[in-house]
């Protein structure tokens, strides 16, 4: 197990990241007066229904699109200078300073104590069928893999290969990824915990919930 | 300076309609060198695209996905065009990008390339009716959505006593029926005599081969079925499958259309032969034409199967009004028996092996793609079919990062090295840059090149295809080491049986 007193105080000492808020696609971009400083909130709502503070439209064939914060945070960059201008697909509008939430902390926690099984190629993933359907059905929590377990599928330029599961028996603690998006080779797909040290896991949960002042 | 089409420009045509001035009716021909083309899409038919709109002094605008950054086709855009004329997007699915990318370029039409967009209608019809109208580059949206619809192109077919091949008559999206159909085509195929009847079952909405499976045992059916739905559904979020007869000995043959927008005076140039596939039944070596009847021996007429195929296509074509570039594929079985598959109202792949046999008015250099865009933005065609001859034997490769030993699963990493020998009867299509390492993007196809060999016979044509295989050099690594895998060597091992049936 890891030292997770040791793991927070070096996440304490680095809390910030910065994301970069780009466009989704081509368009003519206006800025919402948002400036150097400003604080922003992301998504809210239980299931994150109401969208985070708005930065800028982009307009595209008429169709005019708000751009949010993603994350709560202050601006430390803004690119007023591209207001009304017709801009590329991924273009940085701002730079946002994120304060690492309890979820965020959880997760860089349990992805350096799961046992992660990782994509071997870059390519698009998705559960087998009988698998997907247990997921949607009840909780990704509730699916136990085991070593040689035909249960994804990695799809390649159209072409499809089954994937086998290897590493320790547990239960599917995290999904990292997501359906239709490209993975890269070596990032985690799932995060697994063997059956016998959930408790422990839930235990460290437990303690970032506490520990963390966000 | 534009260079001289085939078509009548605009000095001749003036002096023509002096010299016939007493006729009524003058066509007008429009200055196309006005025009700005979107190149809506990626790669080497992007790259041909571009090489012909500068050729016919059009102006172009290009796109690319960050996936792309390092293509050729987006540093032949930059050194081809003028100003701004390429722009990233998000997506080259996504008409709305397209459509705004074009209004800010001042694009006045739209050339689709191949898949994407080519062959969609709706987009067509979009881009013809929104409020800043522009061209589409390709076939009038009422034709696409006429000829693109298998269903319909059959009935026109049988309207017109063309033949086609047997099976459903629309996507099914019922298990039930889907069996009930199935249960069918094993039933004639046994009372036409077929000792080991075949069912294909394919997602209606795939192409290129993918999402193809073949059923002998009507008890595997619907196994496959489900399978072959759930892909469907997967890859090209509609779960609809079509069923049909399989033929198995047959040879793939396409007749090529152009036409000018008068749907007129369609005239073909020529057929190409392209049974040579992976098990995929995706495309890996074209030949035109489609036979060498004087060279090999057929157990039918070849010479007759060809002219049939020909006519059977202007037929359709002047039947609809047909307006730009398109292929007629067909099925001809070892009995000499024609059936038409489908026809694409695109421009194709392989249109390359057809133009460098292709003479008009006994010149070479013909360009089908810059044919397209200039009886596309209005040009007349400018010429008869009994201006249109052809000499020798063309060939193309199509050189792929792949596995053939493996069920042609594709190869992905970084090509190190690519080089082969230039050769005066050679024309390599690539967008991969020669001069650094490349590494290839696994949201398309790993094609690499496509190598299009002249030769004055099918054995020249076979002798300098090997040549140029032979001196071919293709290197690369992926992420766990292991070397590049290609098809060269299928590639080399089918030359033989190139037009033999």
């Amino acid at each position: 197990m890891i030292d997770i007193s040791a793991l927070l105080d070096e996440i304490k000492a680095s809390p910030y990241r910065d994301i970069a808020i780009t466009t989704p696609h081509c368009g003519l971009v206006r800025f919402l007066g948002g400036k150097v400083g400003d604080k922003l909130v992301g998504p809210q709502g239980q299931w994150k229904e109401k969208p985070g503070t708005a930065i800028a439209t982009i307009e595209r064939e008429r169709n005019l699109k708000t751009i949010s914060s993603p994350e709560k945070g202050d601006i430390s960059v803004i690119h007023s200078e591209l207001e009304d201008t017709f801009v590329e697909a991924g273009t940085t509008l701002a730079i946002l300073r994120h304060m690492l939430t309890r979820q965020e902390v959880e997760q860089i926690i349990l992805k350096r104590t799961l046992h992660l099984f990782c994509a071997p190629e870059r390519a698009k993933y998705y559960f087998t069928p009988e698998v997907d359907k247990k997921i949607r059905s009840s909780d990704a929590k509730t699916v136990v893999v085991h070593d040689g377990m035909e249960f994804m599928i990695m799809s390649r330029m159209k072409r499809e290969a089954p994937l086998r599961y290897s590493g320790p028996e547990g239960v599917i603690y995290a999904i990292y990824f997501t359906y239709n998006e490209n993975v890269d080779a070596g990032s985690p797909l799932i995060g697994v915990c063997p059956a016998d040290q959930v408790a422990a896991i839930q235990e460290m949960i437990m303690r970032v919930q506490t520990e963390w002042n966000e | 300076m534009r260079e001289k089409g085939f078509g009548l420009n605009k000095t001749q045509d003036q002096k023509k309609k002096k010299l016939e001035s007493a006729q009524p009716v003058v066509q007008e021909v429009p200055d196309i060198s006005a025009h700005r083309v979107l190149v809506a899409n990626r790669g080497e038919i992007a790259m041909r695209i571009m090489r012909a709109c500068k050729k016919l002094g059009v102006g172009f605008t290009a796109i690319y996905t960050p996936e792309d950054e390092a293509s050729g086709h987006v540093a032949l855009a930059r050194s081809l065009g003028e100003g701004k004329n390429i722009f990233r997007v998000s997506s080259y699915h996504d008409a709305n990008e397209l459509m705004s990318v074009a209004d800010e370029a001042g694009c006045t039409a739209v050339h689709p390339g191949y898949g994407f967009f080519a062959e969609d209608f709706r987009f067509a019809r979009r881009v013809k009716k929104r409020d800043r109208s522009m061209i589409f580059i390709g076939p009038s949206w009422k034709i696409i959505r006429e000829l693109g619809d298998k269903i319909n192109t059959k009935r026109l077919a049988r309207s017109l006593g063309v033949p086609t091949v047997p099976g459903s008559d629309r996507p099914i999206y019922d298990e039930m029926e889907a069996e009930h159909i199935a249960k069918s085509v094993f039933e004639f195929q046994e009372g036409q005599g077929i000792e080991r009847p075949l069912v294909l079952v394919k997602a209606s909405a795939g192409g290129g081969g993918m999402g193809i499976e073949e059923v002998y045992d009507p008890d595997q059916f619907r196994s496959v079925y489900r399978r072959i739905r759930n892909y469907a559904l997967r890859q090209f979020k509609d779960e609809g499958v079509l069923i049909e007869q399989r033929i198995t000995d047959f040879n793939h043959l396409e007749v090529q259309i152009v036409s000018d927008r008068s749907g007129l005076n369609p005239v073909h140039f020529g057929t190409r032969n392209c049974s040579i596939q992976s098990t995929g039944l995706q495309k890996r070596i074209e030949v035109a034409p489609g036979f060498a009847p004087e060279t090999l021996e057929y157990t039918f007429d070849a010479n007759r199967v060809l002219t049939n195929i020909v006519e059977y296509s202007l037929t359709m074509a002047k039947k609809v009004g047909y307006d730009n570039v398109g292929t007629w594929e067909w099925i001809v079985t070892r009995k000499g028996e024609p059936f038409l598959m489908e026809v694409n109202t695109r421009i194709q792949v392989e249109n390359g092996v057809s133009a460098c046999i292709a003479r008009v008015r006994g010149h070479e250099g013909v360009d089908l793609v810059a044919e397209q865009v200039r009886i596309g933005l209005g040009e007349p065609l400018g010429y008869t079919q009994a201006e249109i001859a052809t000499e020798g034997v063309g060939l193309e490769y199509r050189l792929i990062a792949e596995d053939p030993d493996n069920n042609f699963t594709p190869w992905v990493g970084r090509i190190e090295h690519f080089s082969w020998k230039a050769e005066p009867w050679l024309n390599v299509l690539t967008q991969i840059p020669l001069d650094k390492p490349y590494e290839i993007p696994t949201e398309f196809d790993p094609n690499l090149a496509l190598a299009i060999i002249w030769g004055k016979d099918i054995d020249e044509a076979k002798a300098r295809g090997l040549s140029f295989l032979d001196s071919l050099q293709l290197d690369g690594v992926n992420g766990s080491g292991e070397p590049l895998k290609s098809n060269v060597g299928f590639l080399k091992s089918n030359t033989p049986r190139i037009l033999k049936f």
